[in-house]
């Protein structure tokens, strides 16, 4: 079976654990052989099975992309059995690696166009690879609004990076919290709630969405009230996988899988599909 | 048309037994299930349908997929393969049919399966034709019949006191070799056909009727037990788990189970943080109705039933497959 079996993960080893957010941990994997290396070709919006030996492996989004680095970076929320033992781990640990598997966003695609990229919790994590290559060929995109919300200021990711994503030219980016604390200064609210303040306009724009499906849910109606049409609404959606290749039933909505015709989908795809994932 | 004795048909699998593990239904307790067998003593040649189909010896109901070796800050991986060429006795029609929709959704459909593609090359299949077709089978009405031998690698037909003989592939061919053959002198007796057939209900039938109340009636008595899920030779829904073996000091080893699930357990769909797209009895039935016959046909090909009727036979609260593509029939004539 060796190396076509698609169920066989390489291995990795974790370079770098780093605390992003209250239970959320970015984590750095170099892949051991350098064969796997050349093979890990992904693109944003494509996600990887990690394993932790001995507990099991979940699917995640890669948070990272090829250009600025090798190594393939997660941000992960610790919430299950999966997470709970990935979070137990130091740097030198070794993980399985299986992917990358999925679609992808489509960043060639939407070349020239005005981007708002939304993201709630740990849902910003697939959408970092969106902002690292909007920022890095700044000059292909049009101007990018990037409205980030959490439950509250403790589960925010990336906030190292905000100022870089401020700093970069034509470029915005909103926060909002649901719930603030003393500290708290910047916007309180739904992220439906800021996008409404925010307002940004339809023409020549493309929308990329990622968090719970409740909140993608809202924030496509608030999209539609704000004069987008459903091709113009991009999102990612979650499911529970145990393949990753189409082939363990699990993801399905209807007669598409996340895993295979997704993770990312416009909005007019997800009306035509049978079953609602919200 | 070949015939071979009874005879001469138990030499021969007594012979492959030196070669290949033999799987064959015996009786296991109440049930009549295809294990391996050391004797021709301890095949059920006289069963109508199994309880369980050939399925488990391709897609396994625990498996394990990798085998996982830690220690000293080191890990290996290695595939447990399967060392010995099977052949299966007794196939029955539907069942082959079966493992071909399971071909288009594990082979066909890349990348391919590795664990099921090895279980495949390394079988070969011998059918055993339907005399009948029994309460509950409906193969005739998705295409199939009870003595189709399209499917197979070797096609053995009872009569005249022994078998007909139909090699059908080049692997029924090699095994073949080693039977004894004669000519036929007889016809090929012809399957006893249910007089009854079953509606199939098209694409667009289904599409239409996604949201009808058929499926909260249909679903109110289920109990989501799955033995539907698990009797049925094309279902392939499975979970991956890991299973510590040996835990100690030195290191651990793990094997990396894969075993069969069900779309139809509680909280099948529920994802991280506990969303539940698919949260109701009434939405996962429905799912895996709509997998077999619409979802598989517009993702891999094939319907995902061959009207073995086991799920039939096997529920506990009497819902019928056949009777469900029946409302759906009528849905559309309403």
């Amino acid at each position: 079976m060796g190396t076509t079996n698609p169920m066989r993960p390489y291995l990795g080893t974790l370079i770098g654990v780093k605390d992003l957010a209250t239970d959320i941990k970015l984590f750095q994997v170099e892949l051991n052989d350098s064969q796997a290396c050349e093979r890990f070709i992904y693109r944003p919006g494509q996600f990887a099975f990690l394993s932790a030996f001995g507990v099991g492996e979940a699917p995640f989004g890669l948070a990272s992309i090829l250009s600025r680095g090798s190594a393939l970076e997660f941000a992960i929320a610790k919430v299950g059995t999966v997470t709970a033992a990935l979070h137990a781990m130091e740097e030198g640990s070794i993980v399985g690696v299986r992917g990358p598997m999925g679609n992808c966003f489509p960043l060639e695609e939407i070349k020239g166009k005005n981007v708002i990229v939304l993201g709630g919790g740990i849902g910003g994590a697939p959408l970092r690879p969106v902002l690292h290559t909007i920022l890095d060929q700044r000059d292909d995109y049009g101007h990018l609004t990037i409205l980030w919300a959490a439950r509250n200021p403790s589960l925010l990711v990336f906030t190292d990076e905000y100022d870089d994503w401020q700093a970069a030219p034509r470029t915005e980016l909103h926060l909002t919290v649901d719930q603030g604390d003393e500290s708290w200064t910047d916007n309180v609210g739904l992220i439906t709630e800021l996008l409404e303040k925010v307002a940004p306009s339809s023409e020549n724009a493309v929308t990329i969405t990622c968090g719970p499906p409740i909140m993608i849910k809202f924030v496509m109606l608030t999209l539609k009230k704000l004069g987008f049409t459903a091709d113009q609404m991009i999102t990612t959606l979650e499911a529970k996988m145990k393949c990753g290749i189409g082939k363990c039933g699990r993801c399905n909505l209807g007669e598409k899988f996340v895993c295979v015709d997704g993770p990312v989908f416009t909005y007019t795809e997800i009306s035509q599909f049978l079953e609602s994932f919200v | 048309m070949k015939a071979a004795t009874r005879k001469d048909v138990l030499a021969w699998l007594t012979k492959l037994m030196g070669e290949y593990t033999v799987i064959a239904p015996t009786v296991v307790e109440d049930n009549v299930l295809y294990r391996p067998v050391a004797s021709t003593d301890e095949i059920a040649f006289d069963f109508t349908r199994t309880d369980m189909s050939p399925k488990e010896h391709f897609f396994l109901s625990t498996q394990p997929i990798l085998s996982i070796t830690k220690g000293h800050g080191e890990v290996s991986l290695a595939e447990p393969p399967l060392e010995r060429e099977q052949v299966i006795f007794g196939v029955r029609p539907c069942d082959a049919r079966g493992l071909k929709v399971l071909d288009a959704l594990l082979l066909e459909h890349e990348p391919a399966d590795a664990y099921y593609a090895e279980r495949r090359e390394k079988t070969t299949l011998i059918g055993l034709a339907c005399p009948e077709m029994w309460p509950g089978c409906f193969c005739t009405s998705l295409g199939g019949a009870p003595d189709d031998a399209e499917d197979v690698d070797v096609m053995l037909t009872e009569a005249e006191g022994g078998y007909l003989v139909q090699t059908v592939t080049k692997k029924g061919k090699n095994l073949t070799d080693g039977l004894v053959l004669s000519k036929a002198s007889g016809k090929r007796p012809q399957p006893r056909l249910s007089p009854e057939s079953v509606p199939v209900p098209t694409q667009e039938v289904w599409r239409q009727h996604f949201d009808d109340e058929v499926w909260a009636h249909l679903a109110d008595r289920c109990l989501s037990c799955r033995v539907c899920t698990y009797v049925c030779p094309t279902c392939r829904c499975f979970d991956v788990r890991d299973y510590v073996t040996q835990s100690g000091v030195e290191g651990s080893v793990i094997e990396r189970l894969r075993a069969w699930d069900s779309c139809l357990s509680e909280g099948y769909r529920r994802i991280a943080g506990g969303h539940d797209p698919r949260p109701t009895k009434m939405q996962r039935l429905r799912n895996r109705f709509y997998c077999k016959f619409h979802y598989c046909p517009q993702d891999f090909g094939p319907v995902a039933c061959v009207g073995c009727g086991r799920c039939i036979v096997a529920c506990p609260v009497s819902i019928d497959i056949a009777e469900m593509l029946g409302d759906v029939a009528k849905l559309d004539k309403r």
